[in-house]
């Protein structure tokens, strides 16, 4: 059904749109604190970052929406790890990782690391450099999303 | 907003536990770091690719106070009375993410139970600290070229353990298994300044600020040190371990002029042995134990008879042992080498009934 929406929507408008924030981001970094209640019942607590110390798990959110009026294809989001924050997985959105500092990409289970003796060893999220989301679908105009990935300050 | 944010939150609790079981990293990040993430964005519209879009986000992280001082070993330290010297061995980690000083107090326990179950009954004296000199001397062990420490441990780097010692004397006089308690603990202090000590620090009450914030992290200590006050601390004792030594002194005839040796009787002429036994019930050996003893006017000694070093057995005396010692009228005198701890060793003679 969207499919062929959106190819009705490329035939109607052929020509090259080239539209500065096209799409709108807003990427936000939240400190997750377990708290567990009177009834053994465990609560995440997201807080903004204002009291961080080493071992804190982090969650970044990056809102995106597209405020154009066409569909954005191709979409890829990018984010490098900085480099005090060890990646401690992204939930069910399934980016695609590197563990090279961006040159090969691929599932994390799917990657592993030179080692000094010129062996191989499984990838670990320890060895996480940077975090991709390829969208296989063109996202439509007006659409929204939320992207997410947990890390834990070093 | 913090409806959406938890439905992202909960989307991995599996991943949580997971975290959780990841092991405790250690001082990790310099406090006052900014972490800054950026994440872009490219695409296509109609087939064209656009500009790129990228967003960022950057916070700061907060100063984590933790320490940990940890005696060396789990046992007492054993002393002798009127030892000088003597050394208790601690390890002070700066697990902080920032370059601390810390300040160091050495104190005494006074009574209740010391860190290895006996009763603290005395005091040591002149308790000194020393900072292990890593680049010379006995590395690990105390000796004089360690550092004396005047109050504090100066800039002490992150993630580093240095090792302490407590050194003390041990009073004259004091009873086997005698027990003094000590305490090290240690309180971080600011660092930066090289050459003096740091100011106190206090954890940030009330709101969180954007800036620096400061967190103490550290666990409890011994009795009085409550968890996440900045400091830490550790106890250990001294066991005094010394001889405890009893003379026991037996006699029997050896033989007379008319019975010789079969049932012989104390008349004038008989021999008799004299068996002075020393028994060490203390911990410690007793070493260089001088044995004196006066014949009786009415006995003369018989040259040639000490036996040294001889044994016991279930209370009766073997009146064996190697020949030594010296007579001058009227003692006889010998020393025995070593009595250890437990063991009963003895000195034999004869005399003569005049």
């Amino acid at each position: 059904m969207r499919p062929a929406l959106l190819l009705m929507l490329a035939a109607a408008l052929p020509g090259p749109a080239f539209a500065a924030n096209q799409v709108a981001l807003d990427n936000k970094v939240f400190v997750e604190r377990v708290s567990t209640d009177a009834d053994g019942k465990q609560r995440i607590l997201l807080e903004e970052p204002k009291l961080v110390v080493p071992g804190d798990r982090l969650v970044f959110v990056l809102n995106y929406r597209n405020v154009g009026a066409q569909a954005a294809d191709k979409f890829v989001v990018t984010n490098p790890l900085p480099a005090a924050v060890r990646f401690a997985g992204a939930g069910d959105t399934e980016p695609l990782v590197s563990v090279d500092g961006g040159k090969q990409w691929g599932r994390l289970d799917e990657l592993s690391i030179a080692t000094a003796d010129g062996a191989h060893r499984a990838a670990q999220p320890a060895d996480v450099t940077h975090i991709r989301w390829a969208f296989q679908k063109p996202i439509p105009a007006g659409a929204t999303g939320k992207l997410m990935f947990r890390g834990i300050v070093k | 907003m913090t409806s959406k944010l938890n439905n992202v939150g909960f989307i991995g609790l599996a991943a949580i536990s997971s975290l959780a079981a990841t092991p405790a990293l250690a001082a990790g990040t310099t406090a006052g770091t900014t972490i800054t993430n950026t994440a872009t964005v490219d695409y296509q519209v109609g087939g064209v690719a656009q500009g790129q879009q990228s967003a960022s986000n950057n916070f700061t992280v907060d100063r984590k106070i933790n320490l940990l001082v940890e005696e060396v070993g789990t046992v007492t330290t054993n002393v002798v009375p009127g030892q000088t010297n003597a050394v208790t061995t601690f390890q002070l980690t700066n697990s902080s993410n920032e370059v601390l000083d810390f300040a160091l107090v050495a104190s005494q326990i006074v009574g209740g139970t010391a860190a290895h179950g006996g009763t603290d009954s005395f005091n040591a004296t002149n308790v000194r600290i020393y900072r292990d000199n890593t680049s010379s001397g006995s590395i690990g062990s105390w000796d004089a070229g360690d550092t004396l420490v005047s109050g504090y441990i100066d800039e002490l780097v992150v993630d580093t353990a240095i090792r302490l010692f407590v050194v003390a004397d041990i009073p004259a006089g004091l009873a086997n298994n005698a027990v003094a308690g000590v305490t090290l603990r240690a309180t971080a202090r600011e660092g930066g300044t090289s050459g003096s000590q740091g100011a106190a620090i206090t954890e940030t009450t009330g709101a969180n600020t954007a800036g620096k914030d400061t967190v103490f992290a550290d666990v409890a200590g011994v009795t009085g040190d409550a968890a996440r006050d900045g400091s830490h601390s550790d106890d250990d004792d001294y066991t005094v371990q010394t001889a405890t030594l009893t003379v026991t002194k037996t006699s029997r005839v050896i033989s007379d002029p008319f019975n010789n040796t079969t049932n012989p009787k104390l008349i004038p002429g008989a021999v008799v042995e004299y068996c002075i036994a020393v028994a060490n019930s203390g911990s410690a050996d007793a070493t260089s134990v001088v044995i004196n003893d006066p014949v009786p006017g009415q006995l003369t000694f018989n040259a040639g008879t000490i036996l040294l070093n001889g044994t016991v057995t279930a209370g009766t005396c073997n009146a064996d042992g190697t020949a030594g010692g010296s007579y001058s009228a009227p003692n006889v005198s010998g020393t025995i080498a070593t009595i250890a701890a437990g063991a009963t060793r003895t000195l034999v003679f004869r005399a003569t009934v005049n």
